[in-house]
């Protein structure tokens, strides 16, 4: 369970940095979600050593550390405030400039 | 409990709570522009009354003020930590926020007309001052998100027409800053199980062997490193504090980036300290180059603003040099350099902004300014001792600022370093003299003129006031200052407070 979760976190990492390399304000954002799912993948697994146990259960056993899972709650809501507000950024600015290509959105350098 | 420790115990918690709460009241209050001002810069000079208590009844009792929220013992619930770092840090921040507001009520901006616009700059203070109190690694994400998000959208809206462009930019940066937090924490926690800073000194002292506490710390270090804008982090940052609106900027260039030197101070002193001396060998490299590259940089600039915040990026390279010397004295340099420079560069930033305001379009650069402040002498004479306290020239705070600095570097033996940043900061002294010249000195081209009416000199006033009064009155600072040098050798101290015994 952890290679697999370990593994996850990799690949949405790289899928995540290349989208967000990409010119297209829309792929870039989609590349932000993509890792801020990694992240809280990443943050979901450090909780998770006790292999796939629920972080709570009323029966005697193992059980996951609940902690992570409320960071990840709170990251999840920050970050999604956060997508929003940069689509509405992208929104003002790709309209100004009429394009979609961050290459062009360069008005700062003059 | 009696009444008087009862309210002690939750003195660490009024510099966070009273600019919330007041934030909140002001939205309800848009529809009252002048009330709502009036409110906010109230709740905002309230605040820092409560801040300045909490440093003085540190600074007094030397104990540190702790509030265990919830009343959930550390390290199960959220501690805030008022310690010394933490309580001049804030007092620093609240101070020039006053001065902020006070500037933004009397300005001609757009920007500040707009209904959020006094409940965001209020809830960057709170972010900001969260941060510096809490004593819990992923709360001081929670709190540095909202310092970035009030942040970037006050500068969004902001009058210059690049406004929403460099948030942008900024704030793209700054998500990839909240996830090397993340990271961070997550490896943290994978190691250590805990979030408590001061409990997570302890682990990592007795166990320095966890496989994820290096990408820990670099994680960390990169955090930092993007909310100083330290070289090669800083690309945003002129962009970012030359489009936003003067009061905010003001607040962007001196109080926020402290975020940064405050992490790294916590980094070395606390959290890593047996880590410590390569991450203050990479702060050394750091801090000289930025001190290097922004004076460079900010004598190739052409509008007064973006000088300003190059030269950020050189004062700031300053502190990190005193922190990667780490002796006790350039501790506390770090402290004093901190809050001095603070209150200059709102000072020179809120001047800027003034002098913007008055010329015929509303723009920093030097084409437009250039000889506005012929009919601005009061401007001319404030900009003129800010730039010596910039440079470090008496009788100004600068000077006590630089003064440490040398005296540090020689007692820590840093004579390249000194050598270097010592050479660097002549160009401080050329650039600032040159948009003097350019802006007081010299006659205007074709059709410009000076516009009457514009932004008030009020809250630079008073940040002048202080410049030189620390200039000449430096024992009050200094002495805080190396009690906070005392208190961040001794990380039990620290430790102490918040876990007992």
């Amino acid at each position: 369970m952890e290679i697999l979760a370990s593994l996850t976190v990799g690949l949405l990492f790289a899928i995540g940095v290349y989208q967000l390399l990409r010119r297209n304000v829309i792929r870039s954002v989609i590349g932000l979600v993509i890792l801020a799912n990694a992240v809280n993948l990443f943050l979901l697994s450090t909780g998770a050593y006790a292999s796939d146990a629920a972080a709570y259960t009323t029966a005697a056993g193992t059980r996951s550390d609940a902690l992570p899972q409320a960071l990840i709650l709170t990251a999840i809501v920050i970050s999604m405030g956060g997508t929003a507000f940069v689509l509405a950024m992208l929104y003002v600015v790709s309209a100004r400039y009429k394009t979609a290509d961050l290459d062009e959105l360069d008005g700062l350098k003059n | 409990m009696g009444m008087n420790s009862l309210f002690d115990s939750y003195l660490v918690v009024l510099p966070i709570l009273i600019p919330l709460t007041g934030a909140m009241v002001a939205l309800l209050l848009r529809r009252q522009p002048r009330v709502q001002a009036g409110w906010a810069l109230g709740t905002m000079v309230t605040s820092l009354a409560a801040s300045t208590w909490l440093l003085l009844v540190v600074a007094r009792s030397g104990q540190a003020q702790v509030l265990q929220s919830g009343g959930w013992a550390a390290p199960f619930g959220i501690t805030l930590v008022g310690d010394m770092l933490a309580a001049v840090f804030v007092v620093m921040t609240q101070l020039v926020m006053v001065c902020g507001l006070w500037y933004a009520i009397g300005s001609k901006d757009k920007v500040v007309t707009y209904p959020t616009f006094f409940t965001l700059f209020l809830t960057l203070a709170t972010g900001l001052t969260g941060a510096f109190l809490t004593g819990d690694l992923f709360n001081m994400y929670v709190f540095a998100e909202l310092l970035v998000i009030s942040g970037t959208v006050l500068t969004a809206v902001s009058d210059d027409r690049f406004g929403t462009e460099a948030a942008q930019k900024y704030f793209y940066i700054s998500l990839l800053a909240s996830f090397f937090m993340l990271l961070s924490v997550g490896s943290l926690y994978a190691g250590y199980g805990t979030l408590n800073m001061a409990d997570l000194s302890v682990r990592i002292g007795a166990d320095g062997t966890q496989l994820l506490l290096w990408p820990a710390i670099a994680f960390l270090f990169a955090t930092f490193m993007i909310k100083s804008a330290v070289f090669p982090f800083h690309f945003w940052q002129p962009d970012f504090h030359t489009a936003a609106p003067t009061a905010v900027s003001a607040m962007l260039s001196s109080v926020v980036v402290k975020l940064g030197v405050y992490g790294f101070l916590r980094m070395t002193t606390l959290l890593f300290v047996a880590q410590s001396g390569p991450l203050r060998a990479i702060l050394l490299v750091l801090g000289v180059i930025g001190v290097i590259f922004g004076g460079l940089s900010a004598i190739g600039t052409h509008n007064v603003k973006r000088m300003l915040a190059y030269s950020t990026l050189a004062q700031v390279g300053f502190i990190l040099v005193a922190i990667a010397w780490g002796t006790p004295l350039a501790l506390g340099t770090a402290v004093v350099f901190s809050f001095n420079h603070s209150v200059i560069k709102a000072a020179m930033l809120m001047l800027a902004g003034y002098v913007a305001s008055h010329a015929s379009v509303k723009s920093a650069s030097f084409a437009v300014v250039t000889g506005v402040g012929r009919r601005l002498p009061l401007a001319g004479a404030f900009f003129f001792v800010g730039s010596l306290a910039l440079a470090g020239i008496p009788p100004t705070n600068g000077f006590v600022s630089k003064m440490m600095l040398f005296s540090s570097g020689l007692g820590a033996q840093g004579y390249w370093a000194l050598l270097t940043i010592g050479l660097a900061s002549l160009f401080t002294l050329l650039y600032t003299m040159r948009a003097f010249q350019r802006i007081w000195w010299m006659q205007p081209g074709g059709g410009i003129t000076t516009k009457a009416s514009g932004d008030v000199l009020w809250a630079p006033g008073l940040l002048m006031v202080l410049i030189v009064l620390l200039g000449v009155w430096a024992e009050p600072l200094v002495q805080v200052a190396m009690q906070t040098s005392t208190w961040l050798g001794d990380p039990q101290l620290y430790i102490r407070a918040v876990l007992g015994g």
